[in-house]
């Protein structure tokens, strides 16, 4: 099923404005092709002895699959023509197999520097046990839809 | 109560002053065993449910970006060992694996990364990272052990600069009362 595209331009956005919210279930089969998809095979990652040897719950996503989680909040709502140049997160708390996460955030900052169209977002990913992973991202957007 | 797993991962072992001596001593330049390509891209994609046209639709990607691009999550995976090789032995490129302290085990704390420009398809990528900080030993919800920060540069084959990432993990074992 394919998922309508949108687009955003600097000009459109304001602070304060809030970024769509996605939600996205964490079965074991996730946890396990984050691990192959990138080439990640730390065993917290697969091994629940391991995990809980470590002093976890289950085994649990690593920072790549929710880098890629926050990037998608942020591109789904701004739009594929978005450049992320940078990206500030916390692993506060394991986002665990079984679990399903949401992802939200609003616009924090929007400003121009070195030419560049700049737009702050903060983007925090939780699941049921509350928050996980704070993030705030900066990106480089078009300054105006080409007329 | 403990449970049996395969094998500990493999970490370098010391003291907390045999990692100080390692602080601000960048790594050999690593270079990565096989180039950014599409399969492992939509593989990455397909994980995380990204339908961004820039990773899929090479229409688009060739218009906005002048070609696919790589997803920024997958920056780490690029010049990752591979689990086996013929010639080669398997090491970590991750500096913070190598550096000698007690705890058994890590978990990552933070990640900064700041992007200069995209991957592209066929691209190779290169990492140098250093030791910044270490921490004296803490103890904290999940074990007793030291704060390891790195910082690594990733470069494509021209030696352009793709992106800078700052990195915090906590190196650390579990008390044995409550393992």
């Amino acid at each position: 099923m394919s998922r309508e595209i949108t687009f955003k331009y600097w000009n459109e956005i304001s602070e304060g404005d809030a970024v769509t919210s996605i939600t996205m279930d964490v079965p074991f089969e996730r946890v396990i092709l984050d691990a192959a998809a990138t080439q990640d095979y730390f065993p917290g990652h697969h091994n629940p002895a391991y995990a809980r040897h470590q002093g976890q719950k289950e085994i649990y996503l690593n920072t790549m699959a929710i880098e890629g989680f926050i990037d998608r909040v942020a591109t789904d709502w701004a739009g594929p023509h978005t450049f992320i140049r940078k990206r500030q997160m916390q692993m506060r708390s394991s986002i665990y197999a079984g679990d399903i996460i949401q992802g939200e955030g609003k616009v924090e900052k929007c400003y121009q520097d070195d030419g560049r169209y700049l737009v702050d977002v903060s983007i925090n990913i939780s699941t049921e046990s509350g928050l996980c992973v704070p993030a705030v991202l900066t990106l480089e957007l078009p300054a105006a839809q080409p007329s | 109560m403990s449970e049996i797993f395969n094998e500990p991962f493999p970490l370098a072992y010391g003291t907390y002053e045999d990692a100080v001596k390692l602080l601000n001593k960048p790594g050999e330049k690593v270079v990565s065993e096989f180039s950014v390509n599409w399969e492992m891209i939509k593989i990455y994609c397909s994980m995380v449910e990204d339908g961004n046209p820039s990773y899929w639709d090479e229409e688009y990607a060739n218009k906005q970006w002048g070609g696919i691009v790589a997803p920024s999550g997958l920056l780490l995976t690029w010049p990752m060992s591979l689990q086996w090789h013929p010639q080669k032995e398997r090491k970590h490129y991750f500096i913070a694996m190598t550096i000698p302290l007690p705890g058994d085990t890590i978990i990552n704390v933070a990640t900064n990364t700041e992007f200069h420009r995209h991957l592209y398809l066929g691209d190779r990528v290169s990492v140098v990272d250093e030791l910044t900080d270490v921490s004296e030993e803490k103890k904290t919800r999940l074990g007793i052990g030291h704060f390891l920060t790195t910082k690594a540069q990733f470069f494509n084959q021209r030696d352009q600069l793709i992106a800078v990432q700052t990195n915090s993990l906590f190196r650390y074992y579990v008390p044995e009362e409550e393992s």
